[in-house]
């Protein structure tokens, strides 16, 4: 018999699949079956065998009564080989592009219809917790209407509208085509405050707001390249930024240069800008390929009527 | 700081028309105050086009890139 004919019968026989005139059984070692060359002491031969792969390959005595691979299967050869356990390859994605309660500064975010972002922090308005982020993260630039869903992790991350929301979108800062805008800036309501922590992963608690000075140095934890490290360059930028629906013109920015690489990337929008003492200065918004920008954080405060918890 | 913030001020809007220019800023270079003009390639029109200083306060040339929301 050929090996493709004798597949069958151990496809049958030790995996349990169906097959007229034959039992289904499985045979507990065995997670696969195949045709390859047959090896012998490591080398493989010009001959065609019916592999038959195991969990683990024992030595002949130690194979269990009534479990030990047949030597040869309707005139065919075996070859037993070691695979380990088959599983769908699914690399574990970061936590900072996972689920996480309580949610905090760093992980993915965002509106229900965009891919993904970054969560900025938590602030404080009217006694109430909210989450800070950019209007092109929780508001879809412009397009989210108050009470859309907010997703964490963001859409692009696996966020689900109907497991992954932590809030609803409260309210943002229009940008505006015509004017100089100062913030890319929106915050979302938590449902359940208990499910947000005022922490930012891999820097830790905020120690207030400041203006960043030039040269200074600077780090943030975002979706993408998580925590990373820069210096201020510019302390009063005014910019041209691309977005989808168009150009928006920001000033009183800050641009910041990563120190090794770079700063950020797509998704990292929304991180928190913090100073090496560990208060928040920006909030980042825009990059080219050298630089990132963000809003200064004491400007997101007044546009938005919040303080930073 | 206060001067190159009022001179930056008086310039930026002529300086952001120039085609290829996508910002104006305020840096540090030598330890002095500056004004940054970014742009987004490596071109000798651009480049030609840019003043090297505005009002005695030193204009330094950036190669940005465009910027984009990320």
């Amino acid at each position: 018999m050929k090996p493709e004919d004798a597949k069958p019968i151990c496809e049958c026989t030790l995996l349990g699949l169906e097959r007229e005139g034959m039992t289904p059984a499985v045979h507990p070692d065995v997670v696969g079956v195949g045709i390859g060359h047959k090896k012998v002491r490591g080398f493989a031969t010009q001959d065609l065998a019916l592999k038959v792969y195991v969990r683990q390959k024992l030595h002949p005595l130690l194979v269990k009564d009534g479990r030990a691979i047949p030597e040869e299967i309707e005139g065919v050869p075996t070859d037993v080989e070691e695979a380990g356990e088959f599983s769908i390859w699914r690399p574990i994605p970061p936590i900072y592009q996972r689920k996480v309660r309580p949610a905090m500064g760093g992980l993915s975010i965002g509106h229900y219809a965009i891919t993904a972002g970054t969560l900025g922090c938590l602030v404080k308005s009217g006694g109430d917790t909210f989450i800070l982020s950019n209007n092109h993260v929780l508001a879809n630039e412009n397009r989210g209407a108050e009470g859309d869903p907010i997703l964490q992790p963001g859409r692009f991350d696996g966020g689900k509208t109907d497991k992954d929301v932590l809030g609803r979108l409260d309210t943002f800062v229009a940008l505006d085509p015509e004017e100089a805008n100062i913030a890319d800036a929106a915050i979302a309501q938590p449902f359940d405050e208990r499910e947000v922590t005022p922490d930012i992963l891999g820097i830790g608690r905020l120690r207030g707001v400041k203006d960043a000075s030039l040269d200074e140095k600077v780090m943030k934890s975002g979706r993408t390249t998580r925590v990373t490290q820069g210096t201020v360059v510019d302390v009063s930028a005014t910019l041209r930024v691309g977005y989808s629906t168009g150009s928006f013109v920001f000033t009183d920015q800050i641009i910041i240069k990563g120190q090794r690489g770079s700063f950020s990337a797509g998704g990292d929008s929304g991180s928190t800008i913090v100073s090496y003492d560990g208060r928040a200065v920006g909030l980042l918004f825009a990059g080219s390929p050298f630089f990132t920008v963000a809003n200064k954080m004491e400007n997101v405060q007044k546009a938005l009527d919040v303080k930073v918890s | 700081m206060a001067l190159v913030e009022e001179v930056k001020r008086r310039h930026e809007a002529s300086l952001m028309k120039i085609r290829g220019v996508v910002g104006v800023g305020i840096g540090r270079k030598d330890g002095k105050d500056c004004i940054r003009v970014y742009v987004e390639k490596d071109s000798p029109k651009i480049l030609a086009a840019l003043p090297r200083d505005l009002e005695d306060v030193p204009v330094e040339i950036v190669i940005s890139g465009a910027f984009k929301a990320l």
